[in-house]
């Protein structure tokens, strides 16, 4: 693998998402920009102007026309991803920590930091996909979480649930039309929080990572756990890749939680598990910080993880990877 | 002896990973056989972002950005 280093931030990378044709990379980090590149040779396409504040999280449409992002400014804001421009700013009363696009663009949630006397809410605005059109101010739907505040969520195939990853560890399942709440389960160590959730292609499953050194890998209908990958340090990131059965870890020990800050005692590596038998099948390095997120590309044909130390690299799988198969695996598509 | 504790050691390996392996296979088809005829329920497209993509590629061929989605 050869990897292609983005340095075009100046802080801890927080969130990347490919656009749904693998070929543009967007990147946010707490220096206030939000960065688009072109995934194949890591130039930068733009940046994205108007955050005063550590910006927490991106994503792109369906069709690549839009991304949206949230920051600790207190907006989450629409952007035109050609022309830099910003269409639509909703402010909150605390800070944006994630925000998702369900399947075919036409909503949006967002998920707000509990803080001076405000609980964490998921809140839902609609999107009209003509970016010449006027956006919406009103939220369509306000789902508070009192039990324990959202770190994540997302939407799940249909747009029929919102799942939302807790602080404590738990996971929900919320009716999207509604707000109800359906199911909350504790999927990971009591109050160790769930840092990402990302979706299969199909979003029928999702993955977790969490602090407590673990991701799970998650039914959106019933939320069973249908696997769990163990890894020796916390995790801040994980994502699942198309066309190989693989899942991708990322995470490390924080700088000050260690008092030697070597790569390797930090653990600054991007893990790659298999995500039917849940072994480690290999490890790629680089970074010299926690990774904070790590990204597939929906094609399938490589990832790009985001650090602490501000970088964010894009690695292109080569032929090993494509081969490599378990005998079980390959007899079955033998038998096929 | 111990080559054969060995061997079947690693058979069960084999096995306990083909059970994996097929108990995933069987999850797989029975939800993407659930969702589609969901999908057919609510009268939407089986593929939606094929169509997404479908919509914005023919209007303007080489500016992917400017597509605007009825």
């Amino acid at each position: 693998m050869r990897p292609v280093l983005l340095a075009g931030h100046e802080r801890a990378l927080t969130q990347i998402r490919y656009n749904l044709d693998g070929d543009l990379i967007f990147s946010t980090a707490k220096d206030q920009h939000i960065c688009a590149w072109y995934a194949h040779n890591g130039e930068r396409l733009g940046t994205y102007h108007g955050h005063v504040g550590a910006i927490w999280t991106v994503d792109v449409d369906p069709t690549s026309t839009m991304i949206a992002s949230g920051s600790a400014d207190n907006t989450m804001r629409l952007w035109d991803v050609k022309t830099g421009k910003n269409l639509k700013t909703w402010e909150f009363p605390t800070a944006v920590k994630r925000v998702e696009f369900n399947e075919d663009g036409t909503k949006l949630l967002g998920v707000t930091e509990k803080r001076m006397g405000y609980l964490s809410n998921i809140v839902v605005v609609d999107i009209n996909p003509d970016v010449n059109a006027e956006q919406s101010d009103e939220k369509i739907l306000t789902i508070v979480c009192d039990e324990s505040k959202a770190t994540v969520a997302g939407w799940s195939y249909l747009s029929k649930f919102i799942i939302a990853g807790h602080e404590d560890g738990s996971v929900s399942q919320y009716d999207a039309k509604n707000g109800d709440l359906l199911y909350n389960v504790s999927v990971h160590e009591l109050n160790t929080p769930v840092t990402d959730l990302q979706w299969s292609n199909d979003r029928t499953y999702f993955i977790t990572a969490s602090k407590d050194k673990t991701a799970k890998l998650i039914t959106a209908k019933d939320l069973e756990v249908l696997k769990t990958y163990v890894s020796d340090t916390p995790l801040n990131s994980a994502a699942i890749t198309p066309k190989k059965d693989f899942v991708i870890l990322g995470g490390g020990q924080a700088a000050m939680d260690v008092t030697t800050t070597s790569a390797r005692q930090g653990k600054f590596e991007a893990r790659f598990y298999h995500k039917i038998f849940e072994d480690e099948i290999g490890r790629v390095r680089g970074h010299f910080g926690p990774l904070n997120t790590v990204a597939a590309d929906p094609t399938g044909k490589g990832y790009a993880s985001g650090g602490e130390d501000g970088y964010v690299r894009v690695h292109m799988f080569d032929k090993g990877y494509f081969d490599f198969m378990y005998e079980v695996e390959r007899d079955r598509q033998n038998r096929l | 002896e111990d080559a054969e504790r060995g061997a079947s050691a690693d058979r069960e390996v084999v096995e306990a990973r083909r059970r994996q392996l097929d108990e995933w296979c069987a999850w797989r088809a029975a939800i993407e056989e659930e969702l589609l005829e969901e999908r057919a329920f609510l009268g939407l497209p089986e593929d939606p972002l094929a169509v997404l993509l479908a919509t914005k590629t023919p209007e303007v061929p080489d500016d992917a950005e400017e597509q605007i989605i009825e």
